[in-house]
């Protein structure tokens, strides 16, 4: 681990060491108890943050994974005598299992549908506990030998071991955030269309990360059975135990490890002194103002607590930031617009050929027996009037559909039908019309996402990433979060993360549009000098003027098929394409 | 656990319990004001209400201790009541229960949780701090831990279907002149019912020549009743034990059973638990479909209890007494003879007192005495049978305790 990387971990042990030697002076054993389960649900919130809060798949069934883990302290001890120190690791394994075989069928599913599927595990094992006779379990206790079975006397023994468990969440959460696995679910949650394309297996990401979820909710459950002695299908499998991860998790901050800590921090506690305070007094009270409570906070922090904080903590650096916003705009200008001298490569090696490529939806023929030829350092741009069928031809090459009939060769070899991780593996980048940056994070961050298809290590990623980034004129701005980006430089970052695949092949999507005269020039400048690199790259666009100055030759579509190809000089001229895209009255002016 | 170690144990606490009595007697003697008596239970969340009623019970009872002259042992000082809210989760039940051991250090015993399931998280706070626990709660489990700190007043669960089947039968005969032989059970898959359910399917049924024609589970809530009582009506049982836990369930079952012509005792119901006895019943059914609906219970008020009944009536404005609020009434009594007898204000000491305590017949719970034998259950604790007459559950069963004639409906 690099030096930035163990400071990086210095917040999360100060806290820790702070939260142990302040639960070592408490000596009321009700206070302790609460400063027991406050890392209890902060640990079941990180492992519900590790699944949802990084790739955007909301679970409202973690009850499942905590359930299992504590009904396999309790009946593990009553029917094997094992002692909970073995058990907890064994629910921990029984729990990644779990997540395993929850995860394979249900990521089939997306958004909304993912999470009601989710709601539905915890509710039917609650059931099948019940009908097997669980519904009231009690962990027997252990005179002789209470150490052995995690029955301590001195209930901050249980804080303590509670810490340490969060600690390990912790460092192991930073671990991801930091690495290639965090990369792929951040990049899942920004676009699981992206990120395959940038070559992550999204299905694989997101098993680990289940498994790996279910595991330490299964550990915690676990654990929360030994503090708790009692165990009841609601009591771990009911929708409220669900509804704590959420809460501490959404409460804090979602996508931090911080979140669920700082909700946890507070929520438990706020519960119990209410429930100590204003309950005795008006009965159910409580639940109203935490309710209440919850219901402000959300209003005024969507995205919990720290990341207004951090928000509120950046506007005052604020003014500094804008300080040095004039000379990071320098990079990208200094390379000069005009049209370079280079030889055009249209005789060269061909390194991607389309043949008969057909897609149709339905009765609409979105793309038509399109054929045409790549060739190595070759610039061509694709174009035709909205609803050409530009984009469908791109993502029948970069795997995203499969064709109804023809072939793609990359390098003579038939990818068609491949999935896109595996086309991007084979050399094709690209990037998309729609941009969605992680705002939050720096260009650099977002960039490394890209850069995992070739890199073996974080390091090789970074360097990969920095290497993109210096090609498309983004050096200066590298740390700055891509929030405060202008649209040319989210476009060149676009172009960076697509570049740090190392792809032969570049499949870019109106990378101009959106851009205002010079802003365009200065892009078109980088993708020449990238061609110039020896670079092949298919580029769509629907405004032909910039193009005419970029491309090698044009492949004109319209109505899905191919209307005409060639050099810029002769297609332009092409009274078909002058037809489809302006119409039959404009022929008469064409120049013939 | 080795001998050596239990009696160290023993020997420390009976220093510091010897100690703080010294401490606590010497307070006394100054100022015998009050001893405090925690009651843990539901008063806020789903269980609510009877939570609510337990507490109306252990007040009465509190009142009429301290008006009829409070701890004669402790020259008179006064009983004071302490409720913790035990909220509606198993976790809340417990943390609930960490608070009053942590912050209640004078506390000399407590009565709760309701829910079997909050009674065992609450005990396994209790026996670690010594505090006896009076509880009414059913489960079997709550006894069968080695416990030396909860003492069960009510039959346990396991012990009330044995002793209730032979008693319905018995009503039964007494009352239509035959015998039942067939049975149907409809129940719901909840903890309590599913556990009296499954006992009566394994062996008590077929003890008592009982034959089981219709068996069925649902989920609750019911989103229809049809079915089951289809069911019910092709096979004809001569019995029927419905266990529901839902008020809406019990509503839509018996008003289907009277759709079909089944209802008003055609068709004799008897249930289990207090769900179908509650209050509530009545604002969703009507007193005709409940009309000769029977219930077996722990604790039911019954003969002898016509003054406090009506003393909840005027003070509480509760139609009639339920186990919740004569249990609870009861274990105050008991707390309080504990500290007759133990002669000081400690736990220890008045835990001493009740395992020891032999104070003969039993005046608020049914039958048996106020003694526990060793696993802390209370010896020869029977149990009522409830019968719904014109709008009323009353206790119709055993006869020394029944407020009113059972009547079998004729069919």
């Amino acid at each position: 681990m690099t030096v930035p990387q163990l400071r990086s971990l210095v917040p999360a042990l100060v806290f820790t060491i702070a939260y142990a030697a302040i639960s070592l002076g408490v000596t009321n054993s009700y206070y302790q108890l609460v400063l027991t389960l406050v890392p209890v649900w902060a640990v079941f919130g990180l492992s519900w943050n590790l699944l949802s809060g990084y790739t955007g798949l909301i679970s409202f069934g973690h009850a499942a994974f905590f359930g299992i883990g504590a009904y396999t302290t309790a009946l593990g001890q009553i029917y094997f005598d094992l002692s909970p120190w073995l058990l907890i690791p064994v629910a921990a394994m029984l729990g990644g299992i779990a997540g395993l075989l929850i995860g394979f069928p249900t990521f089939r599913l997306q958004g909304h549908y993912f999470a009601l599927a989710m709601l539905a595990y915890p509710l039917a094992i609650l059931y099948v506990f019940e009908w097997l006779g669980f519904q009231e379990v009690t962990l027997p206790i252990k005179r002789d030998a209470p150490i052995a079975y995690m029955q301590f006397a001195d209930p901050r023994l249980y804080t303590l071991l509670a810490l340490a468990i969060m600690l390990a969440t912790i460092l192991l959460t930073r671990l991801i955030e930091r690495s290639r696995f965090g990369m792929a679910l951040l990049a899942i949650k920004q676009n699981e269309a992206a990120a395959e394309a940038a070559g992550i297996n999204t299905l694989a990401w997101k098993l680990r990360a289940i498994t790996l979820s279910g595991a330490i909710a299964a550990a915690i459950g676990a654990f929360y059975a030994q503090v708790l002695l009692v165990v009841t299908p609601q009591s771990v499998f009911g929708m409220l135990v669900s509804a704590q991860a959420l809460t501490v998790a959404m409460f804090g901050g979602v996508g931090t490890v911080w979140g669920p800590v700082i909700g946890s921090v507070i929520l438990i506690p706020l519960a119990e002194i209410l429930h100590a305070e204003a309950g005795a007094r008006f009965p159910g009270i409580q639940g109203v103002i935490f309710g209440f409570a919850i219901v402000c906070v959300i209003l005024v922090a969507p995205e919990g607590l720290f990341w207004k904080l951090r928000d509120l903590l950046r506007k005052r650096l604020a003014p500094k930031a804008a300080a040095t916003l004039d000379d990071s705009q320098a990079p990208a200008t200094t390379v000069t617009a005009s049209r370079p001298a280079r030889q055009r490569a249209a005789n060269g090696e061909v390194v991607l050929e389309v043949r008969n490529l057909s897609r149709s939806f339905g009765g609409l023929k979105a793309v038509q027996d399109v054929s045409f030829k790549l060739h190595k350092n070759e610039i061509l741009g694709i174009i035709g009037p909205n609803g050409a069928g530009k984009t469908t031809l791109f993502n029948l090459l970069n795997g995203f559909l499969r064709p109804n009939q023809g072939e793609v060769l990359i390098d003579g070899r038939n990818m068609s039908g491949e999935r896109p991780h595996t086309i991007c593996e084979a050399g094709i980048g690209r990037t998309f019309q729609v941009m969605r940056p992680f705002l939050r994070m720096s260009i650099l961050d977002n960039v490394v996402v890209g850069a995992y298809v070739r890199a073996r290590t974080d390091e090789e990623a970074r360097k990969l990433a920095a290497d993109a980034i210096a090609r498309v004129g983004l050096s200066a701005v590298a740390d700055r979060v891509a929030g405060e980006l202008s649209t040319k430089e989210l476009r060149l970052m676009e172009l960076a993360r697509a570049l740090a695949g190392q792809p032969r092949i570049l499949l870019l999507d109106e990378t101009l549009a959106g851009l205002g005269h010079g802003e365009a020039d200065e892009v078109v400048a980088v993708i020449q000098q990238l061609a110039r690199d020896g670079m092949t790259i298919a580029i769509i666009e629907h405004t032909m003027q910039a193009m005419v100055r970029l491309v090698d030759s044009f492949l004109v579509l319209d109505h899905g098929a191919v209307i005409t190809e060639g050099e810029p000089e002769v297609v332009t001229r092409d009274g078909r394409v002058i037809e489809a895209y302006l119409g039959k009255k404009w022929m008469a002016h064409a120049p013939h | 656990m080795t001998g050596k170690n239990r009696t160290a144990v023993t020997r420390r606490t009976l220093l510091v319990g010897a100690s703080s009595t010294l401490i606590a007697s010497r307070a006394w003697a100054q100022q015998p004001s009050e001893v405090k008596v925690g009651l843990l239970v539901p008063i806020s969340g789903l269980y609510a209400r009877p939570g609510t009623v337990m507490r109306e019970g252990a007040e009465m009872a509190v009142d009429h201790i301290n008006a009829q002259g409070g701890i004669k042992a402790l020259g008179g000082a006064k009983l004071k009541l302490l409720v913790l809210d035990s909220g509606d989760t198993t976790e809340k039940a417990k943390n609930a229960a960490q608070r009053m051991v942590a912050q209640e250090p004078d506390l000399v015993a407590a009565s709760g949780a309701y829910l079997s399931s909050f009674t065992l998280a609450v005990t396994e706070v209790t026996e670690r701090a010594n505090l006896p626990v009076l509880t009414l709660s059913y489960s079997d489990l709550i006894t069968d831990r080695g416990f030396k700190y909860v003492f069960q007043t009510s039959a346990t669960a396991g012990s009330q279907a044995r002793q209730a089947l032979p008693q319905i039968i018995k009503l039964a005969e007494t009352a239509s002149g035959k015998r039942p032989k067939t049975v149907a059970i409809l129940t719901d898959n909840t903890a309590a019912s599913t556990a009296s359910a499954k006992s009566m399917r394994e062996s008590l049924l077929a003890e008592n020549q009982l034959q089981l024609i219709v068996d069925e589970t649902f989920t609750p809530p019911l989103a229809d009743a049809t079915s089951l009582v289809q069911k019910i009506r092709s096979a004809k049982p001569d019995l029927l034990f419905f266990l529901p836990t839902v008020i809406s369930d019990a509503k839509l079952l018996l008003e289907k059973m009277n759709e079909f012509g089944l209802g008003q005792g055609k068709v004799p119901t008897i249930s289990f638990g207090i769900a179908i006895a509650e209050p509530d019943m009545l604002q969703t059914v009507s007193p005709e479909l409940l009309q000769g609906v029977l219930t077996c219970v722990a604790s039911w008020g019954a003969k002898g209890h016509e003054a406090l009944i009506a003393e909840l009536k005027t003070r509480y404005k509760e139609p009639w007494m339920t186990q919740n609020a004569i249990s609870t009434y009861g274990d105050m009594w008991v707390i309080k003879d504990a500290l007759e007898k133990a002669g000081k204000a400690d736990r220890v000491a008045v835990a001493e007192a009740l395992r020891s305590m032999d104070a003969g017949p039993s005046k608020y719970y049914p039958l048996g005495e106020i003694k526990f034998d060793e696993k802390g259950r209370r010896v020869g604790a029977g149990m009522t049978i409830v019968q719904w007459q014109s709008g009323v559950p009353v206790t119709v069963f055993p006869p020394e305790l029944a407020l009113a004639q059972p009547f079998w409906p004729k069919s």
